[in-house]
């Protein structure tokens, strides 16, 4: 391959130093470090928000399932924190489904949608399809900024005294709409609809750039047939972002109204606080209408380039092309389109249309379809492979396990008459976590294992990465698997506790003191134990990232032998990438262990006449 | 004090760890291992794959022997059989596509791992095999679409005139349910706007058949008789769900809903049959509806048709508990013929005398019966 | 940027990035006239007429398209006298626009339709929200339009350099057209 020594020397383009990620030596200091639009630095700071969010986000899951495995236990010592939210050593209702909406809004999009797509998207896309920078730099930085300001809003949210949104985060009308029904939905509410507006908008500009510098900016040779599978995905994603979030806007709009203006949009016919609100001929399931239109195919913008990412993890590590490109190719665009179309899926048992009901069974099954075939087809990427197991292995293994594990009880989920018993149980918790929850979380930490060289010129710790990954990995089963028998056993979602009912409590039996067991209350302990254990292998992780970006081993240019363009720059690209000419591409990425090849992989880079050895009949240099 | 002393025990701790961490890397660069990509960290990684694929596997085992037995039991409805069958036809059939593609993405880990010199095979793609395991999970989806179009059609269609007819109102954080009375056996209108301290349903009493409904604290269901919920909600959404009898759904304030089904076990035999002679039906919450979502408890009971009419006649309407408030609110003509019926005192209005009293009304029969 | 390869997409991205803002202007109303629409098909819906303003107002915005498209092809033809003026006619007349919208309210109020409250209707709310959000845009585009008329003082507009006013016109023209698909959609379905 191209060494990397080489391209450093004869620096054409910019002139400048290329040891530094920021070489605009002629940029003033906050546009080098703050307002900065360089493509690759706004990916670290998206990267770095979303590890901040994500650990807030862990923590409020701790709180509430601090409450949920040891109800009897006495919280006095979280007051120096949580204050008036905890009352006679008990956590408030109120305040417990605060943390669950907060914990869910803060996963789903801050850390999931902007710390995952907002980091990749943006770092791997100029770089891999042989761009200098995004189509506009400075609409990519606002993207950020508006992100930045959304998160300040958010996190304000948190420390107010009615408390943040407490709806749930899909935040349904009249929930959402009555600040007499809970509390956080005054205040905290509001901030949230404006922290959501601005992280709207942030997607969106992010979104814009990632499609018009896929489709304008690649480089010679670089044909859609030859973009690498991460590249696919994360531009499916960012249309499927370009046409869902607007939605999810306008519900949000007017949602605003309703709540501000007096308007009936989502309000019918409510007495509340004594009172009969003047609302009169709104439809509160026509915000679901809209929310989920956003709702569903959210997910395939979470999981999808988690996906990506593992794609290219995997056919790097083991050494293997990837198993049925085209395939690959094909089912992302399919779930992609299919995810418009299948939104009311969530909504089976809101007293909807029957037809309609089995109209969206159908769309919603026929998504197993191509998921399935992305997930045999990882399968057979990694057999008769020659498996090296760095962490991002790992984790995108595990991340297949899941994808699979979850998405299997999806298929259930999606059968209107069996979802009537299971719909919002913990059932639709285990699910959803493992699918996407976990396995978007796995693509995410894959991807920094395995970009973190090209990132900040130095390698992770790999034991540390080891051992995060096993903890991690069981972890999640431990937190997420028994959620499955609760859900069967009809546990509801979102309660601070069961014990009011025999159903979720009574068990006849007793323990060798006499007292009564409590069902599931060994489970509820299990998953809460495992759930902080988990949490705590975290610290690893960001002990480590933050360690190896200054002590850690220095990288060399191509340390996973992959075959991306990524990997032809400096092993600290400066602005624009590459300090020459943008390389040409002549092949597809997943050249690995071709018979006859001298080494196992051949970048793309690489020329058909100078392999004649490996070249198949059909390969040869247009 | 203790707080400190685990704060320095913990600092400890910690940096303990941080020292060996750091001295595993320095012997690493001195043993000159660091260049080496593929060491023998591989050989354990890919041998605990099959070790936690073992232990889980036996996991799963044990722990769904553990907990079925705290699974909800023998469905007490007709369409919860078939739903319950259908969801375990389903779960079989995805718990053995979970053995085998976990079974190949575990084992291949340990016996495709790296070793040196060894070539991975080039295999980029096989369309048979492709649009082999594309048309399989198209086949099995048809079915489950199939089956489950047919259960989901059945729970959906329409009642019949038959049914029995009651009303569940959720609010925060209760709910309350409405029988529609032995004498006209039909529900009497309401409005929001008639809601108030005592009228929790917002009850019209200008509508006759509003007289007999009646309030009970229980919700009370035949057996073996189709019953069809009417649902809604005055403040928020709530969800209605009644797990042994597999029935959700949401209660909607301004847009009400249905739920049809046939109980079939009557809660003495469900004593009987679980062994636990303290057991009752349960209604319960199942949409996010506030602080007191948890806590949304309302007992149900199923009995025999022949007990079920007995209880039915033993219960007094809302308008005869609350005769004072109903006659505030009822329309002028309507009131005569209540108070009267009720036995209570008649305010004499002139305009009053040309309402022409129809005592063949069947409600306000049913009133002067008690 | 470097664009020449020949497999990249034959369009300028700035051009490109600004089609793909319009494709997303276009879900977020496409979302919020399907809500009316489901809406209105549940019931209890009020009919009533739209102020005759909305009338005078789309002639205005139809009116300012012109002219913006005069302005782009003087400054196709280098007459930068002509740009000027073409620009500052768009501004006053997109400016005239808004003063109608916000006559159009008053005359909606007037007659008793409210955005919100105890005697408002989801029906005359739709109208309000819709027009506003147009309106919205248009107040983003007359602010691209102060930016152009800011760089033809500058005489950087030209033949030369006209990606900046191709954009704005593509970008007023389509906030044309929405208005009038709205007032259709709006007319059609009262």
């Amino acid at each position: 391959m191209a060494s990397v020594d080489t391209l450093h020397v004869g620096s054409v383009s910019h002139g400048h130093d290329h040891d530094h990620d920021h070489d605009h030596d002629d940029l003033p200091w906050i546009r080098k470090y703050v307002f900065s639009e360089d493509h690759k630095y706004i990916a670290k700071q998206y990267l770095i928000s979303g590890i901040l969010w994500a650990v807030l986000g862990g923590l409020f899951s701790l709180i509430f399932r601090l409450q949920l495995g040891f109800p009897n236990a006495d919280l006095t010592w979280l007051k120096p924190i949580l204050g008036e939210w905890i009352q006679n050593g008990k956590l408030d209702p109120e305040f417990y489904l605060a943390m669950v909406t907060m914990h869910g809004t803060i996963m789903v999009f801050f850390v999931l949608t902007a710390g995952l797509s907002g980091t990749f998207s943006n770092f791997l896309i100029p770089l891999q399809i042989g761009a200098r920078d995004m189509a506009s730099g400075f609409l990519n930085m606002l993207s950020y900024w508006f992100f930045f300001a959304s998160s300040v809003v958010m996190l304000i949210s948190v420390f107010l005294k009615t408390g943040p949104a407490s709806g749930g985060w899909v935040i349904y009308p009249p929930l959402s709409a009555l600040p007499q029904a809970v509390t956080g939905s005054g205040m905290g509410m509001t901030l949230w609809l404006g922290a959501m507006a601005l992280f709207i908008v942030s997607t969106l500009l992010g979104g814009l750039n990632y499609v018009t510098t896929v489709i304008n900016l690649r480089t010679k040779g670089m044909t859609f047939s030859r973009l690498p599978l991460t590249i696919w995905a994360f531009f499916i994603t960012a249309i499927i972002g370009l046409l869902s979030f607007p939605v999810l806007f306008a519900a949000a709009l007017l949602l605003i109204f309703d709540r501000s203006l007096g308007t009936s949009f989502f309000l019918s016919e409510i007495y509340i606080g004594g009172e009969a609100l003047h609302h009169e001929g709104g439809s509160p399931i026509l915000f679901q209408h809209l929310f989920w239109f956003l709702g569903h195919p959210e997910v395939y913008i979470v999981l999808l380039p988690a996906l990506g990412i593992t794609s290219e993890i995997v056919a790097t590590n083991s050494r293997k092309p990837i198993f049925g490109y085209k395939a690959m190719v094909f089912s992302i665009v399919a779930i992609a389109f299919l995810s418009f179309i299948v939104w009311a899926h969530h909504m089976f048992v809101t007293g909807m249309n029957p037809f309609l009901g089995t109209i969206f069974m159908v769309l919603t099954l026929i998504i197993a379809v191509p998921s399935a075939v992305k997930a045999f087809n990882y399968i057979a990427t990694i057999w008769r492979g020659n498996i090296v197991f760095t962490p991002a292995m790992l984790f995108s293994i595990g991340l297949v396990s899941f994808f699979i594990s979850g998405g299997l009880t999806g298929i259930v989920l999606g059968n209107a008459a069996t979802d009537i018993q299971l719909h919002d149980t913990y059932f639709v918790v285990a699910h959803f976590h493992i699918v996407m929850g976990s396995a978007s979380f796995f693509g995410m930490l894959a991807g920094v294992y395995h970009w973190f060289p090209k990132m900040f010129g130095r390698m992770l710790d790999d034991r540390l990465g080891y051992i995060h990954f096993w903890l991690t990995f069981i972890g999640v089963y431990l937190v997420f698997f028994p959620m499955h028998y609760m859900g069967i056993a009809g546990f509801p979602r979102r309660y601070y506790s069961w014990t009011g009912f025999d159903a979720f409590s009574y068990t006849g039996e007793t323990n060798e003191l006499g007292e009564a067991i409590i069902k599931f209350a060994d489970m509820n302990q299990l998953i809460t134990i495992a759930a902080i254990i988990t949490f705590v292998a975290q610290f690893l992780f960001i002990f480590n990232f933050f360690y190896s970006m200054y002590r850690g081993r220095v990288a060399s240019a191509n340390p996973w032998k992959s075959n991306t363009l990524e990997w032809t720059t400096p092993v600290n690209p400066g602005h624009g990438n590459w300090p020459g000419e943008i390389p040409q591409v002549y092949r597809w990425p997943y050249d690995y262990s071709k018979p006859g090849a001298k080494d196992d992989f051949i970048p793309q880079t690489v020329p058909f006449s100078e392999t004649p050895e490996s070249n198949l009949p059909n390969e040869v240099d247009e | 004090m203790n707080s400190i002393l685990i704060f320095v025990s913990v600092s400890l701790i910690l940096a303990i760890l941080f020292l060996i961490f750091r001295i595993g890397i320095l012997t690493n660069v001195l043993k000159g291992k660091s260049d080496q990509q593929v060491g023998s960290a591989n050989t354990i990684n890919a041998f605990l794959f099959v070790v936690v694929f073992v232990l889980g596997i036996i996991g799963f085992y044990l722990s769904f022997v553990h907990s079925s037995k705290y699974f909800l039991g023998e469905p007490a409805s007709q369409h919860g059989v078939e739903t319950d069958r259908l969801f375990w036809i389903i779960m079989s059939v995805l718990t053995l596509a979970f053995l085998v593609t976990n079974t190949m993405l575990y084992i291949f880990p340990f016996v495709y791992r790296y070793k040196e010199g060894k070539r991975a095979l080039f295999y980029p793609d096989n369309h048979f095999i492709e649009r082999i395991w594309t048309i399989i999970p198209a086949i099995v989806m048809t079915g489950f679409v199939y089956f489950g179009w047919l259960v989901w059609s059945d729970i959906m269609k329409p009642a019949s005139d038959k049914a029995e007819v009651i009303e569940v109102m959720a609010k925060q954080f209760a709910w309350q349910v409405r029988y529609p009375g032995v004498s006209d056996n039909k529900l009497g209108a309401y409005h929001f706007r008639k809601i108030d301290a005592t009228n929790e349903f917002g009850i019209d009493f200008n509508d006759e058949k509003s007289f007999d409904d009646f309030l009970p604290t229980e919700l009370y269901l035949p057996k073996g008789k189709e019953v069809l919920l009417e649902i809604r909600a005055r403040d928020v959404i709530h969800s209605v769900f009644l797990p042994h009898f597999r029935v959700k759904m949401d209660a909607v304030p301004g847009m009400p809903t249905k739920f049809r089904f046939v109980p079939t076990i009557t809660t003495k035999e469900m004593r009987v049959k679980n062994g636990n002679p303290n057991f009752n039906y349960e209604l319960v919450c199942t949409e996010i509806c506030g602080r007191g979502h948890y806590a949304m408890r309302f007992p149900v009971v199923v009995v025999e048709q022949a007990e079920y009419d007995e209880w039915k006649k033993k219960q007094t309407p809302w308008a005869q508990l609350n005769a004072e408030y109903v006659a505030q609110k009822t329309t002028k003509e309507l009131k005569e013929k209540y108070l009267k019926l009720n036995g209570l005192p008649v305010v004499a209005q002139p305009e009053m005398d040309s309402v022409k009293v129809d005592s063949t009304s069947n409600n306000l029969q049913a009133l002067s019966v008690k | 940027m470097e664009t020449n390869s020949p497999e990249a997409f034959n369009m300028n991205p700035k051009k490109f990035l600004l089609w793909l803002f319009v494709v997303t202007i276009i879900m977020f109303f496409a979302s919020l006239t399907s809500a009316y629409l489901v809406r209105s098909s549940d019931g209890d819906w009020l009919h009533f007429d739209l102020p005759s303003m909305f009338w005078i107002s789309s002639g205005v915005i139809i009116l300012s398209s012109l002219t913006m498209q005069l302005a782009y092809n003087a400054a196709a033809k280098n007459e930068f006298e002509k740009i000027k003026i073409y620009t500052i006619a768009t501004l006053l007349l997109g400016i005239i626009f808004l003063y109608l919208q916000v006559k159009g309210w008053g005359q909606l109020y007037a007659n008793k339709i409210y955005l919100g409250g105890k005697y408002s209707n989801p029906a005359g709310s739709f109208v309000y929200v819709l027009s506003l959000m147009h309106g919205f845009h248009l107040i983003t585009g007359i602010i691209y339009l102060i930016i152009i008329l800011l760089s033809a003082f500058k005489q950087s507009i030209h033949s030369g350099r006209i990606l900046q006013i191709e954009l704005c016109t593509t970008y007023w023209h389509f906030l044309d057209l929405l208005w009038i698909y709205l007032f259709v959609f709006l007319q059609l379905n009262n």
